[in-house]
């Protein structure tokens, strides 16, 4: 997976994915946006969630009321466009979202994306979809280094047998967030 | 932690004294590259500046971004927030 600027046009950029990969992102994009819509924009700041709390942080230190009511105002328009940026995504790997996806970010179905074996995938995306991307490969990276406990060391706190998995997915969200932003960045 | 009649001083400030300030917070997980990124493309500095803010952010644990009036700064954080780094506003200090 590498994204390279696509030839003349501003902005535009290329790259080849892996069916695997484009599995995983479906995957990945297609939970995303099950956790957004599941969240209740009013009750963010006290979810049991940690990932939501992260995706939508107090915007004030020591001051919760004002927290409270700066979420009042943006939670919806930032879970809404949050959820743009990943039905996005998934548009540009040429899938709808998919209908039914466990609750938990599922290794196994994960695993059995990973074991699809296809050519590679073109995938080419113009300005804006490269916007949704960065941010959605962001909220991506943020909700799995939760799961993961990743603490403000950047050291993963979660041991299981999932976390060396999911500790790749996060590192090669990594990959292809910083590839895009040097294909966009000449 | 401000007394809480500080706050509530705050909370009716109409911004004739002090600004209000961005600041965005240092966190383990976006990348060096992206952050400066954002701060390139959102805020329109240069690339020199863009790099000296995340390097702050990255070594200090935050950086401020941005100085104006509250409703500036809570759209600042708004987009910060879309972009997915963690920034919060308040009162410049005096």
């Amino acid at each position: 997976m590498q994204f390279m600027q696509a030839g003349e046009n501003a902005g535009r950029v290329t790259g080849r994915f892996e069916p695997v990969e484009v599995g995983l992102l479906r995957l990945a994009a297609s939970q995303l946006i099950e956790l957004l819509e599941a969240a209740e924009s009013h009750a963010v700041g006290t979810s049991g969630d940690p990932a939501l709390r992260r995706l939508l942080p107090d915007a004030y230190i020591d001051d919760t009321d004002a927290a409270a009511e700066f979420r009042r105002f943006t939670a919806d328009d930032l879970l809404e466009r949050k959820v743009r940026n990943a039905r996005c995504v998934l548009a540009t790997l040429g899938e709808e979202p998919l209908d039914e996806v466990a609750d938990e970010p599922d290794d196994a179905a994960l695993h059995a994306a990973a074991d699809a074996e296809e050519q590679p995938v073109t995938i080419d995306l113009d300005a804006d979809d490269v916007q949704s991307w960065l941010r959605t490969l962001t909220d991506l990276r943020l909700t799995l280094a939760e799961r993961l406990e990743i603490g403000p060391d950047g050291v993963p706190q979660r041991s299981d047998d999932e976390a060396p998995f999911l500790h790749d997915v996060y590192d090669w969200f990594g990959m292809v967030q910083e590839s895009l932003v040097y294909a966009i960045d000449v | 932690m401000p007394k809480t009649d500080e706050r509530l001083d705050l909370r009716g400030a109409v911004s004739l004294d002090r600004p209000w300030i961005t600041i965005v917070w240092d966190d383990p997980v976006n990348l060096m590259s992206y952050v400066s990124y954002v701060f390139r493309s959102y805020f329109g500095v240069s690339a020199e500046e863009a790099e000296r803010l995340m390097l702050q952010v990255h070594n200090t644990g935050k950086a401020v971004v941005a100085t104006g009036n509250r409703e500036a700064m809570e759209r600042h954080v708004e987009a910060m927030h879309g972009y997915g780094l963690w920034a919060t506003l308040a009162k410049a200090d005096s």
